[in-house]
């Protein structure tokens, strides 16, 4: 066989063969010397003045070789576009084919390669893992500061560890510009544990870090670009953080990146308190990275480090929380891509098999055409073409194909990756792909693989010397071959079929199950007051009481009310033991987080949010002094089972005030849009200082644009500094649908394609069959068979084969969706419909290719067919 | 396409004509064709295996690894019927320009 080991170890040989050939000449001459009469010496020495230099004459004998192996492929070359433009049409279906599915195959390559392959931005970044924490209060593992500080001590697996801060908007005066951007806390560590270090000036020293240290401050590439002009002397210079004077010592790397993804403007320490004694309760919140020592993996790494996670967690963590706590040791990468991940996989997956089913289809056209060219190749065998030759010459037409389709693919790919990132909705496809060299060497691989899969069939076809009579008899084999090509391509569409109508399923139970909260004609207006500003008690009460005022009086702002967040986000949350109901025993202790919110009396108006029983919060309330709850009602049936909750009383958290229960709201959909947690509301007070984060939600008839205009307006004259966030409710529910969406429509088009293909393909087969039947169903025909007899044994068999896979196919897809389970919403993986429907789809598909064949086999005229030949 | 070379050609010619009646090495070749020529004409040894090797893969020589008299492995080239054909052409060729810078040379 013609592999390429074979053909490295025949080049190798060969190339020994020639040294050895000058090696000889060189012996002979010196023996020849040497007989003259020259002493030993003199004797070598004139043989090698004699020859020249040794090395350049092999040099020149090998490039014999290449240019005349040049010489015939170019050759081959040659013929095989000579060969080509005699079939345009199939050269160019086969190129077309092969250049989307390389384009496809290469875009999804170029979008998921950063995720899944390539390297982050800092030197062995595979030590590089983040640890904490993990449980139902967030989505990500933390870490608290009296926690981090023994591990910090006393772990062993890692060469460091470091820390930061949850980041925070921070007001920033650089020169007299005031901005509102995003600083981050960290160690002083942090740089190093990345192994980076500043693209101008100083990193942070242990000293900086120390509580009441002079405050410095690092600032992003960015940021000294935009505001210094990339100045170098601004080391030094001064800023104002919150207020605070700071001292600017450095400027990060140009393409510096969060571990965590998160924005960094400016970067400051975190200045940890070591000393201080361990807090009664939960201290503050860390994200925690380490370096892992050489040779160490995550997984060891979190052995090792459980003994101390046991013991601070049960220092730090409180009782109700700590049996739903793991400890989590992950790879950056794995925390930086863990929702997309799957997602990326499956694309990548789906893509590639469509560019099978490419491969596929392009075998399949040049097996019909190799059918046709059967005499020419044995005509050309029998006058004395080497088999090898012929294989390389079919090899060199797959390849002429493959390259020509691959060169058109690199422009669909570019074309389709902009398309894929306009509709992306992760910022961080968008901030790290681009097409270079890694994306082009694939569409290469690709197209070269591809070259290979569909080249090797024809090019295996022995050309047999019964061909050279014109008989019909040779090739069985070949459509045995040919057959089977066209189940395997029933069966990889069939699984992205399913797949795709798994995902179109999820994504209408995503869009059309209700969540709980009116959508339309919701405008909302984020915004978090300034600590320093709103320092001072009574200073955001009355902010808030003013703000409320003036809100209301927007003409026709409609239904308007103030809460400190909103669905389809969650809020942080209480643990739910921490509760008790009076005159009732305590309750579960696990029964993880409870969400609640802070609203004003027109929340669920606002919201149009469904009041089941009791009634919702009055205005007159808010004087009461005393504090009403409402549940929602997974909460209520949680708590109370079939009791009525409303007029029972609650102590939320502990503390011996008693709060009424004073009705029962329907559930809303949170944290995404597929969850139901329970949740409860409290009212928010005229005296209680209530969150800085606040949204104001209006349910109105006006324009989006109109109202907000009003309302920037309205929050200026109360405080003019303060930045708003304005959207709607729809945009804030789409953003979280964006990412199903685009996968559904990324799976739903590589099935169509694929689909469309495997038709192809199973029309091409049977066309050809036909033909090469003319003479045979004339004959039966001529006996006395019926038209529709013959379309039915047509259709018949195109009906074994496609069933043959789909019932390979259903088997497959029953095991790759499984895989995917995590992506799907209101579906399982073994969903019933999906597959039936794929299947309808597939059969439907595979009986209008095979319509037209039967068709024209019916049509076969009898006393045509015997003439013909 | 290679440019026709008058020196290449000349080798070319040396060769074939020095493999007319038996097969040889390249060694072989340069030997016999320094005593027939009573050492007025010597074939550069350097470039004597590219040409052989490109006569070789161009069909006018074929060669095979035999041993010599003296117990010595070498690779031996002979004539192909192509190769015949080319010496005879070569050798027409050869005569009939000898035979005009002859004339040239004896009008001057």
């Amino acid at each position: 066989m013609n592999t390429p080991w074979g053909w490295l170890r025949r080049r190798r040989r060969r190339e020994r063969e020639w040294q050895d050939e000058l090696d000889g000449h060189l012996a002979l001459r010196e023996e020849w010397n040497r007989a003259a009469g020259l002493p030993a010496e003199d004797a070598r020495r004139t043989t090698v003045r004699q020859f020249g230099n040794r090395l350049r004459t092999l040099e020149d004998v090998r490039e014999v070789h290449v240019r005349r192996w040049l010489d015939d492929f170019l050759r081959d070359v040659r013929l095989a576009v000579r060969g080509f433009r005699k079939s345009p049409t199939l050269a160019a279906v086969a190129v077309a084919t092969i250049a989307i599915g390389v384009g496809a195959s290469t875009a999804i390559f170029g979008v998921v390669d950063p995720l899944l392959f390539r390297g982050l931005p800092y030197p062995q970044d595979q030590q590089l893992v983040s640890i904490g924490y993990f449980g139902p209060v967030d989505n990500n593992e933390f870490n608290v500061v009296a926690s981090y500080l023994d591990w910090r001590r006393e772990q062993t697996p890692f060469q460091s560890t470091t820390s930061m801060r949850v980041a925070s908007h921070c007001d920033v005066v650089a020169g007299d510009a005031p901005m509102r951007v995003t600083c981050q806390l960290v160690e002083a560590n942090f740089l190093r544990t990345l192994g980076l270090s500043p693209a101008v000036g100083r990193d942070f020293t242990a000293d900086d870090d120390q509580p009441g240290a002079p405050r410095v401050a690092l600032l992003s590439f960015a940021l000294w670009q935009s505001r210094y002009g990339g100045e170098p002397r601004i080391l030094g210079q001064r800023l104002t953080v919150d207020e605070e004077p700071v001292k600017i010592v450095g400027v990060l790397p140009r393409n510096f990146e969060m571990p965590q993804l998160g924005p960094a403007d400016v970067l400051l320490p975190e200045r940890l308190d070591t000393t201080s004694p361990r807090p009664a309760g939960s201290s503050s919140f860390l994200r925690t990275f380490a370096r892992l020592k050489d040779g160490i993996s995550p997984e060891q790494a979190r052995t090792r480090l459980m003994p101390l996670f046991q013991q601070t967690l049960q220092l730090d963590v409180p009782k109700e929380l700590r049996s739903e706590a793991r400890l989590v040791v992950r790879s950056l990468r794995d925390r930086q891509i863990h929702d997309v991940k799957l997602a990326s996989w499956m694309l990548l997956g789906a893509v590639l098999a469509v560019l099978l089913l490419v491969c596929a289809n392009v075998a399949n056209l040049l097996l019909a055409r190799a059918a046709a060219r059967r005499r020419e190749l044995a005509v050309r065998a029998a006058i004395g073409a080497g088999r090898g030759r012929l294989i390389r010459q079919m090899l060199t037409e797959s390849l002429v194909l493959a390259l020509t389709g691959g060169l058109a693919g690199c422009g669909i790919a570019w074309a389709l990756m902009r398309a894929l990132l306009a509709l992306a909705p992760d910022s961080l496809l968008r901030d790290r792909t681009a097409v270079d060299a890694r994306v082009l060497l694939f569409a290469l691989a690709a197209s070269l693989a591809a070259a290979l899969l569909f080249g090797m069939a024809p090019a295996l076809e022995r050309p047999r010397a019964e061909a050279l009579a014109g008989s019909r008899v040779a090739g069985a084999a070949r459509t045995l071959f040919r057959r089977l090509l066209v189940a395997v391509q029933v069966a990889i569409s069939l699984v992205l079929l399913t797949g795709a109508s798994l995902f179109l399923r999820s994504l209408w139970k995503l869009q059309s199950e209700p969540l709980g909260y009116q959508t339309d004609h919701v405008v909302t207006a984020s915004f978090t007051l300034r600590q320093q500003r709103y320092r001072p008690a009574g200073a955001a009460t009355g902010f808030f009481r003013d703000l409320e005022a003036r809100m209301k009086a927007i003409p026709g702002g409609g239904e308007f009310a103030l809460s400190d967040s909103i669905p389809p986000r969650g809020s942080m949350g209480r643990p739910y033991s921490n509760m008790r109901i009076a005159g009732h025993p305590p309750l579960a202790t696990d029964g993880g987080m409870v969400e609640f919110r802070w609203v004003t009396p027109g929340y669920f108006r606002a919201m149009g949010i469904r009041i089941l029983s009791g009634r919702a919060f009055t205005e007159s309330e808010r004087q009461s002094g005393q504090s009403p709850l409402i549940l929602n009602a997974t909460l209520a049936r949680r708590m109370f089972g079939g009791e009525n909750p409303v007029g029972q009383q609650i102590d939320l958290e502990q503390s011996g005030k008693w709060c009424p229960i004073v009705g029962v709201a329907a559930d809303t959909r949170n944290n995404g849009l597929t969850e139901t947690e329970p949740e409860y509301y409290r009212l928010r007070m005229d005296d209680a200082a209530p969150p800085r984060s606040a949204v104001a939600i209006f349910r109105t008839s006006l324009a989006p644009a109109t109202l907000s205009r009003w309302i920037r307006k309205e929050v200026a004259e109360v405080d003019a500094s303060l930045p708003v966030e304005i959207g709607t409710m729809n945009e804030r529910v789409g953003r979280f649908r964006q990412q199903p969406r685009f996968v559904a429509t990324l799976i739903g088009l590589f099935a169509g394609f694929g689909v469309l293909l495997a038709a192809v393909g199973l029309y091409g087969v049977l066309s050809f069959l036909v033909t090469q039947q003319t003479q045979e169903i004339g004959v039966r025909m001529a006996l006395g068979a019926r038209p529709r007899d013959i379309a039915a044994q047509i259709l018949a068999y195109a009906g074994t084969w496609t069933a043959v896979g789909v019932v390979v196919g259903a088997v497959c897809s029953m095991a790759v969706t499984r895989m995917v389970k995590g992506l799907l919403f209101g579906v399982t993986p073994g969903d019933a419909v999906s597959l039936i429907a794929a299947i309808v789809v597939l059969a439907l598909t595979a009986a209008a290719a095979a319509w037209i064949p039967s068709r024209r086999a019916a049509r076969v005229d009898p006393v045509v067919a015997l003439r013909w030949e | 396409m290679r440019k026709p070379d008058h020196l290449q050609g000349t080798l070319e010619l040396l060769i074939l004509k020095s493999l007319e009646y038996q097969a040889n090495h390249g060694f072989g070749i340069t030997l016999h064709v320094q005593t027939v020529s009573e050492g007025l004409l010597r074939v550069e040894e350097g470039s004597l295996y590219p040409a052989l090797h490109r006569m070789e893969t161009g069909k006018l020589l074929k060669g095979e690894w035999r041993t010599t008299e003296n117990g010595r492995k070498a690779r031996f080239y002979s004539l192909t019927a192509a190769g015949r054909k080319r010496l005879a052409a070569a050798e027409n060729n050869w005569t009939s320009v000898a035979k005009g810078v002859r004339k040239l040379l004896r009008f001057a």
